[in-house]
């Protein structure tokens, strides 16, 4: 054999029997890994059904009703939780927050006497003003002026549970509150085109069974690839120093 | 030299614990103890710096060979584990849910693609940079000038990141303003590394990864048992906390007729949020296809860092080299099996809109303040964050360093250098790189953030390739290393271009399909198996590889 071609090799082609042992191990961690991370993603991918939270077969009862003035009081309810579920969400984009801040504002104005929505308005411009001049107050005087915009938004959250049903004291009631605006968007606003599609958004998740079940506490998929991954990675690791050295020495190679 | 970390370290708590103080805040203001414990981690490497000094270049370089698998395996960890690690990793599952988990899985998978393909193989080739080994291997100057300009592009690219990671803990932890932060950040760090080269910065990094570790389980503990989950491990017990993201939980939130509120006395409650766990949620707005790309890169990515790869050198045996991957990403795991708690418990914490939009880089910090944790804790926290910001730069520094000084002085511009030169020429480049460092961070440019995962798939498509299959087979020739290597650069050049166009306001031909296919983040799915398909060809249809190079890839480096 020619000089050139006695010392040819790949990973595929080893050129003696512990080469080949070694390119087993490799070759089959390498697969353990592949399937372990890209399989896994790739099985969620297909079992994955786009699911819609309950809330979002709420709006699409009663949003047109709304629309069309017809609705009622609890209608009107109905309405308001599933909007303020999503408005509460903090991933909602700024652009959605608007419109979804303005859809609240109108159903909640509409379902209380003018007098009391232009009391609840001041509060809310006062409580607004007060917020933008927080980012530059330190210490004491942050505290105190953040003690009053709590102080409003409460007395905002009391006012409304008369009308929307939403208890003060739960989280519904502090999203309501700051939610609304000052203005009134009138119900056939043009930006409310966009309400349906931005409801749907964030309505709609990805679901399957290896999502839904449980496992030591996770939804199983998020303990796969958040906590077992990792363990398996080390594990790995671990099977692969063990195997090599043990080779080592069964072959009597020194390093 | 115990008793002078002892004694630091007592004036630290000391001096900290007499002027601790509750944060109501969550943005900048002066915070005393915070800052009195930061000031005191600083001293401590400064000095481990002075003591652990470099005396010649196999110091500087390679530590002189003595660092122990478990020690090199902490160097590993601290070195990997950067404010993008411990600040940026949560802050992208806090801001993006499952997506996140892309990049825990990412940036430890690679760990396993090194172990099994490399570590052992670039421990035996005996060569002190990655440059070194390419230049070597591949019988070419020209390859060895180009992977050391890249090794300094990668490290310079990774480094932008880290600095608005010092930054903004700066900014937290003392009340300055940004720029201050970093240039004061820059001078301390480029101080040990100037001093200790690699051996000091091992050293110190030793030092650096118990104080992460520390200080970042620390709080996920306390926040555990503090709203009822399980505690005794953490990692597990967040499980449940997920599970309550995902169904909501109502307020008012009492647990034995304790109300469970955070720092500012919201109720430890959340409305239905199932975006923060399923897959590919849409309102997150990315897919499938960005996950498995954005996971791909990285992990290939890591395989091909120079200042990683570089890590295997320091360790007296081959053997030594194949246990620190082990030690290293056991360590490694430490952090990430956590860091998605501290975005877990963020999500709840900051729920009530009365929070407000919090910046997402800093909801590890965040988080634990609006736990209420002690301030002093939370102080250390971020004091870890910066500790792992410098202990990556360090060893970014060295690499670069290394590059310029060993792989283009000595090797290119001036061969018969002396060693007092060589590490004057190191030290230079240091110095050098820092300040460039620096300047690009202080411009805020918009892309620092994206820089780190963009110096991944950088090495990804350029440094991976070269090694892999510089290793694998022997039939990888000259020609076709810098074939694929170019293919790399291209797409590599391609990706950014089309960025910069779009995040300026432009638009190239065919913006939007390069800005989903081949974005900035995760290019490599592409770049990479180009490249080495480009080397494959490319070798088989010129001259070979001369014989000794092949006789000595069979016998040392692969017995």
């Amino acid at each position: 054999m020619e000089l050139t071609d006695q010392y040819n090799f790949s990973i595929f082609r080893p050129r003696n029997k512990h080469g080949r042992k070694n390119r087993n191990v490799i070759l089959t961690m390498l697969a353990i890994w592949a399937l372990a991370v890209f399989g896994f993603q790739l099985l969620l991918r297909v079992t994955e059904k786009p699911t819609p939270e309950p809330a979002l077969a709420e709006f699409d009862k009663t949003w047109p009703l709304f629309l069309s003035g017809s609705s009622n009081n609890d209608e009107k309810a109905l309405l308001l939780k599933s909007l303020i579920l999503v408005a509460g969400k903090t991933i909602v984009k700024p652009d959605d927050l608007r419109t979804l801040k303005g859809a609240v504002t109108a159903v909640t104005f509409s379902m209380m006497p003018d007098s009391v929505t232009e009391g609840i308005k001041r509060m809310t411009s006062e409580a607004a003003e007060m917020r933008a001049q927080l980012a530059s107050l330190r210490g004491e005087q942050y505290i105190l002026l953040s003690n009053r915009v709590k102080d409003i938004y409460s007395n905002i959250s009391g006012i409304l549970e008369d009308y929307t049903g939403i208890r003060k004291g739960s989280l519904e009631s502090v999203i309501l509150a700051h939610s609304l605006t000052a203005e009134t968007p009138v119900p056939d606003n043009i930006s409310f085109n966009n309400l349906p599609g931005i409801m749907k958004l964030y309505l709609t998740h990805n679901r399957s069974e290896l999502t839904d079940t449980v496992f030591l506490g996770f939804p199983f998929h998020y303990f796969y690839t958040a906590v077992f991954l990792l363990v398996l990675f080390v594990g790995l690791c671990i099977a692969y120093n063990i195997l090599i050295e043990w080779r080592l020495k069964k072959e009597g190679i020194t390093e | 030299m115990k008793k002078i970390f002892l004694s630091i370290i007592l004036f630290t708590v000391a001096v900290s614990a007499i002027n601790a103080e509750s944060l109501t805040q969550l943005e900048g203001s002066f915070k005393t103890g915070p800052a009195i414990i930061l000031i005191g981690t600083l001293l401590t490497f400064v000095l481990v710096g002075v003591f652990f000094k470099a005396k010649d270049p196999a110091d500087y370089y390679a530590a002189g060979r003595k660092i122990s698998r478990v020690g090199s395996g902490m160097a590993i960890a601290s070195n990997w584990m950067s404010a993008a690690s411990v600040l940026g990793m949560a802050g992208m599952m806090y801001g993006f849910g499952y997506n996140g988990l892309a990049y825990v899985v990412g940036w430890t998978g690679g760990y396993v693609l090194l172990l099994i393909l490399m570590a052992a193989q670039i421990r035996r080739y005996g060569k002190y940079t990655a440059p070194d080994f390419i230049g070597d291997r591949y019988y070419s100057r020209d390859l060895r000038i180009v992977s050391a300009i890249f090794t300094i592009l990668i490290s310079f690219a990774y480094c932008v990141g880290q600095f608005g990671g010092i930054g903004l803990m700066f900014k937290w932890i003392l009340g300055l303003n940004y720029t201050w932060a970093v240039i004061i950040g820059s001078s301390v760090v480029l101080m040990y590394t100037l001093i200790s080269g690699m051996i000091g910065a091992t050293k110190n990094m030793q030092i650096q990864y118990v104080i992460i570790v520390t200080s970042f389980l620390l709080p996920v503990f306390l926040m555990a048992f503090k709203f009822d989950y399980f505690w005794l491990v953490p990692q597990l017990g967040y499980g449940a906390v997920v599970t309550d993201i995902v169904q909501g939980i109502p307020a008012p939130n009492i647990v034995s007729d304790v109300p469970l509120v955070n720092a500012y006395g919201h109720d430890f409650a959340i409305v239905p949020s199932p975006e923060f766990a399923m897959p590919w949620d849409p309102s997150t707005g990315t897919t499938f296809f960005q996950w498995v790309a954005i996971c791909f890169s990285l992990m290939v990515g890591t395989a091909g860092l120079p200042h990683v790869i570089q890590r295997f050198y320091v360790v007296p045996k081959v053997s030594d080299a194949r246990w620190s991957v082990v030690w290293g990403l056991f360590f490694i795991c430490l952090v990430y099996w956590t860091a998605p708690a501290y975005a877990a418990f963020g999500k709840i914490l900051s729920a009530n809109p009365e929070v407000g939009t919090l910046a997402k880089d800093a909801i590890v910090v965040y988080t634990a303040q609006l736990g209420n944790i002690n301030s002093l804790v939370v102080g250390l926290l971020a004091a870890g964050a910066v500790s792992a910001a410098f202990s990556t730069v360090s060893g970014l520094l060295v690499a670069g360093a290394s590059a310029f000084s060993h792989d283009l002085y000595v090797r290119v511009i001036n061969p018969s250098s002396t060693p007092k030169s060589q590490l004057t020429v190191a030290r230079i480049g240091t110095i050098i790189m820092a300040l460039a460092v620096t300047i690009v961070a202080l411009l805020k440019l918009g892309l620092i953030a994206q820089l780190v995962s963009v110096a991944f798939s950088m090495a990804a498509c350029t440094i991976f390739p070269l090694f892999l299959l510089g290793i694998w087979w022997s039939g990888s020739n000259r020609a076709g290393a810098k074939a694929g290597l170019f293919t790399g650069i291209l797409i590599t050049t391609i990706s950014i271009t089309y960025f910069i166009v779009g995040l300026s306001g432009g638009k190239l031909p065919g913006q939007e399909f390069i800005s989903y296919w081949l974005n900035i983040w995760y290019f490599a799915w592409i770049g990479a198996p180009l490249a080495i398909i480009v080397n494959i060809i490319v070798s088989l249809f010129t001259a070979p590889t001369p014989p000794e190079i092949k006789k000595f890839l069979a016998e040392q480096v692969h017995n």
